[in-house]
């Protein structure tokens, strides 16, 4: 009972406060005429009325203590003090918050993505016990061949469940609307394997995955249930066509499962046996494999157990082959055994190092801007000194100023965190939209547990040093001096020194991701991308070359016939990172020279090209002609060479003009001479290339069609998406695209990089300048006793001005000394993600030393101007 | 003693209360006044008595205190507390003779 009257009355303290003084002065009134009824004078009646009554503020603080609650009442007041405090200090008060926000709303930013890419589990049971089995080498990364699953599901000793899965891909559903939804094809155990129930009707089994294409049933999601059916339990039965293939939903998938790729997710599942194309080829590479392991068995002795596998399954697969080059590359696969249980992430692969780069960064930023606080903080503590000390001397005690220091510390980093919070949420926006398939990224309570952790540390850590220095004051000397001489500003000078130190490594890093940004810029694609787009026709598996020739080439017809397109044409693979096609080749000598051929490791690129694809993509010919429509299947054999192929084959040939190949078993003319163009990718040097005609080669493939034309990419994409749906329905029309665009989405991660290593490295400069200038301002005015006197015995005001400003530049080359080693460390770790530079590029690290070099002048501008304008007259009276 | 003096002579204010006691005790117990004022309100905390604000004989504003149906039941709980005890010790020092 009383503790609640106790909390009561710790709500109404002011009134009871007067309440209570009431009383004591009504009973002293009382007293005080008693005893002047007894003859005393009135002020004797009122000194012994005192006496009588004992220490009055005594009392009261007795009182007032056993009425409230102690510790909470002076939290409160402590509180109201910070706050009071920290709104006459607008200043400090900004740069702090603002210094915070920085800090904690850039690393809230980031980890929110990390979390989100790389350490959320999946909703399956158990996702610590999965593995996914990820492939390299040839013909793709991560995902293999289903021959190559069914090997590995036979190894129960080392799983309890096998999954063979494809990755999540669109498909046409027909119906009054045609609508795309994602598929996913599953082995039969998936849903057991993963531990997912149903939500209705029943899910895929391993009974509906025994025979190719003789189970035409599907399951779907429980999002995608609610979304298009409304969550009617009626669906089951319900047939879906999907790419034309018929299916029944036979049940949906438990609510909150949305498979196990993080970056897209199924709105339905079909069996593996379904596939449309081939299933068992072991060339056939499109399977995923995702296991539970034992309990007991490590993924040390899964990997080397699959190490051992796959050299057998390949021996099986391409021993025998008589291909020696082909052998060899097949043999060079491997298998990586990675942690499933964070599911599969294409943009894992892509962004994860980048990200963990950033979180280092923005680290290292947190860092900084505490240290800029704790600056701000201690040079605060000093100026309060006077302030302190009083208190010091009235008798507070030193655990209740570090306790009021800190209550400041706390209220600035809850400020920070909140303003920080805001920012994070835009950045994170901001970030999202660099990835090529945003994902929704939703703040979730760990990111806020985490902002929340790290603003308390922030707190801690920028408040606890300064409050404790700021305690250990002396009281006298403090009285005396006020707000001048520190005995030592030791502390602000180490803590400026670390903070330029952080600055110069983020301010090498962005120095080395931006020059490796404009490296890669300045590569030369090869061809004009602007104003070309590109798409590709894909055909059903069992049309002949006849059937998907004819409604090629009317489509090309019909484009080239619309308004705005200057020409067409087409060409397998793509013209970019579409992937490529290789072929073994001998240069046939001419006369009696040996011939140069390539038959033992090296592999020349094949592409097929319509007429005139390489002048529709505005690649330069340097000799000789393009691929024209007189080449035809009956013609001579021709090809067009880029210029490394001639580097390597036919290097100080004068006329390769007159030269020949042979592929295969056909004999073929050298017609012209291109430069290299960037197929696979800025990053990769161009490689020998052969263009052949695509009419006198022999084989099934999708032709990329490249439309150039002299409109806005808009109106020719509409133009394509308009031709394109003339054509017969089982013909798919891939969505066009500009060249351009794809060469930037190709350069995603180094413009993030680039981006936000530039951020991060003007705020540390601009951090470290604010700090410098603090300590150098401070030191300027301790000592402009010393430089009035300098200057009064003769000395050039240019000296006195070079005092601050070396000052200034001794901080800065201390960080430097600190920070240099330590950036060429952190290089080393980045240095996969450089393009064309070493870790040590001496260009990043002296722009990194020279731009600090001049944040410090820049620094101690203001303060050497003050004390060039010192009067030596005024300083020495001040005395 | 507070709630006996409160008892005996009704709604006292803290003067009142102090002056009484030491009338009682016959100067026996001579406490600086001003210890009362944190008596009063554990007392109050403890719903024993309730205070209320009114006029003094000599036309001053005061603080009054009134014993409740509580701290009449504490009395009696303590009265009754401090018999037993007394019989307990004269029961000992009666042996001891």
């Amino acid at each position: 009972m009383s503790a609640l009257r106790r909390l009561q009355a710790m709500l109404r303290s002011g009134r009871l406060d007067r309440d209570l003084d009431d009383e004591i002065a009504a009973h002293l009134a009382m007293q005080e005429d008693e005893f002047r009824a007894r003859g005393m004078s009135p002020r004797e009646a009122r000194d012994a009325a005192r006496r009588e009554f004992g220490g009055v503020t005594r009392t009261a603080e007795i009182y007032r203590e056993r009425r409230g609650v102690p510790w909470l009442e002076n939290a409160a007041r402590d509180l109201r003090y910070a706050w009071r405090g920290l709104r006459q200090n607008k200043a400090f008060t900004a740069a702090a918050i603002v210094s915070l926000a920085l800090g904690v709303g850039a690393n809230t930013a980031i980890f929110t993505l990390v979390r989100a890419l790389m350490l959320r589990s999946l909703p399956v049971s158990h996702p610590e016990e999965l593995v996914t089995l990820y492939r390299t080498g040839a013909w793709g990364r991560g995902y293999g061949s289903y021959p190559w699953y069914l090997e590995v599901a036979k190894r129960s000793d080392l799983f309890q469940g096998v999954i063979a899965r494809s990755s999540v891909e669109k498909v046409r559903l027909a119906g009054e609307r045609t609508e795309t939804v994602q598929q996913e094809l599953i082995s039969g155990n998936y849903f057991r394997v993963l531990g997912i129930a149903r939500a209705i009707g029943r899910l895929i089994g391993e009974d509906d995955n025994r025979t190719p294409h003789a189970h035409p049933v599907a399951v779907l999601s429980y999002d995608y249930w609610q979304r298009r059916y409304g969550g009617d339990p009626g669906v089951v039965g319900k047939t879906v066509t999907a790419n034309d293939q018929p299916l029944t939903v036979i049940g949906v998938a438990a609510r909150g499962f949305r498979g196990v790729e993080v970056d897209r997710q199924p709105d339905l599942w079909a069996p593996v046996m379904m596939r449309d194309g081939p299933i068992f080829e072991a060339g056939a590479h499109w399977a995923w494999v995702v296991a539970r392991r034992r309990p007991g068995v490590s993924r040390q002795q899964i990997q080397a157990a699959m190490d051992v596998l796959l050299k057998q399954y390949l021996n099986t697969v391409y021993g025998s082959n008589p291909v020696a080059a082909f052998r060899s590359i097949a043999m060079k696969q491997q298998i990586e055994v990675r942690d499933g249980g964070i599911g599969l992430s294409g943009l894992r692969e892509r962004f994860g190092t980048s990200l963990e780069v950033l979180l280092a960064a923005v680290a290292l930023v947190l860092l900084a801007s505490c240290a800029n606080v704790a600056n701000l903080v201690l040079a605060r503590g000093a100026a309060r000194r006077k302030e302190i000390s009083l208190r010091v001397s009235l008798g507070a005690t030193r655990g209740r100023l570090v306790a009021q220091a800190l209550f400041e510390s706390l209220l600035l980093a809850a400020a920070g965190a909140v303003a920080g919070v805001t920012l994070a949420y835009w950045g994170t926006r901001q970030l999202v939209a660099f990835l090529p398939e945003p994902f929704e990224v939703e703040p979730d309570v760990t990111v806020l547990a985490f902002t929340a952790a790290i603003t308390v540390l922030a707190g801690l850590l920028f408040g606890l040093g300064p409050a404790l220095h700021a305690s250990r004051v002396d009281a006298a000397e403090g009285l005396r001096f006020g707000t001048g001489a520190s005995p030592r500003s030791g502390m602000r000078r180490a803590l400026v020194v670390a903070q330029v130190a952080f600055s110069v490594v983020l301010v090498a890093l962005a120095g080395l991701f931006g020059h490796s940004m404009s490296r890669l810029r300045s590569v030369a694609v090869g061809f004009r991308a602007d104003a070309v787009i590109g798409f590709s026709l894909e055909f059903p598996d069992k049309w002949k070359v006849a059937e998907r020739t004819g409604p090629r080439d009317r489509l090309i017809a019909a484009l080239e016939a619309a308004p705005g397109v200057s020409a067409v044409s087409y060409g397998f693979p793509g013209p970019f990172l579409h992937g490529s096609s290789q072929a073994t080749i001998r240069v046939i000598g001419a006369g009696n020279e040996p011939a140069a051929s390539n038959s033992g490791e090296d592999w020349v690129n094949l592409q097929l090209a319509g007429p005139r694809f390489l002048t529709t993509i505005g690649a330069a010919l340097r000799q000789g002609r393009d691929v024209e429509p007189m080449d035809t299947a009956k013609s001579q054999r021709v090809a067009v060479v880029n210029q490394a192929f001639l580097r390597r084959y036919l290097p100080n040939e004068p006329r390769p003009l007159d030269r020949q190949l042979a592929v295969g078993t056909d004999t073929i003319a050298i017609v012209g001479v291109v430069e290299d163009i960037a197929h696979q990718g800025i990053r990769t040097e161009p490689k020998p290339t052969v263009y052949i005609p695509a009419v006198q080669s022999d084989g099934t493939w999708e032709p990329s069609i490249v439309v150039r034309g002299a409109v806005a990419p808009e109106a020719l994409i509409a133009t394509i998406r308009r031709e394109g749906g003339q054509l017969p329905p089982q013909i798919t029309v891939t969505e066009p695209r500009p060249i351009r665009r794809e060469i930037e989405e190709s350069l995603l991660q180094d413009r993030l990089l680039a981006t936000v290593g530039a951020f991060f490295g003007v705020v540390a400069l601009a951090l470290a300048a604010v700090g410098l200038y603090g300590v150098v301002a401070y030191g300027a005015a301790r000592r402009s006793r010393e430089m009035g006197i300098r200057v009064a015995l003769g000395a050039a005001r240019a000296s006195v001005v070079w005092m601050v400003v070396r000052d200034a530049l001794v901080l800065v080359v201390a960080g430097l000394v600190l920070g240099l080693p330590a950036s060429y460390a952190a290089a080393r770790q980045v240095a996969s993600l450089l393009f064309g530079l070493k870790a040590g590029d001496a260009a990043s690290f002296a722009v990194t030393a020279g731009a600090l070099l001049a944040a410090g002048v820049a620094a101690a501008l203001l303060p050497a101007r003050r004390a060039s304008r010192v009067d030596p007259a005024a300083v020495l009276r001040a005395e | 003693m507070v709630l006996r003096t409160l008892q005996t002579m009704g709604p006292q204010h803290g003067f009142g209360l102090a002056k009484r006691i030491e009338q009682i005790s016959s100067g026996a117990l001579s406490l600086n006044q001003g210890t009362l004022y944190p008596a009063l309100l554990r007392l109050e905390q403890r719903g024993w008595i309730a205070g209320a604000w009114g006029v003094s004989e000599s036309n001053r504003r005061a603080k009054f205190y009134e014993l409740t149906r509580a701290g009449r039941k504490q009395i009696e709980r303590e009265a009754a507390g401090w018999a037993r005890t007394v019989e307990i010790m004269s029961r000992f020092l009666e042996e001891a003779e």
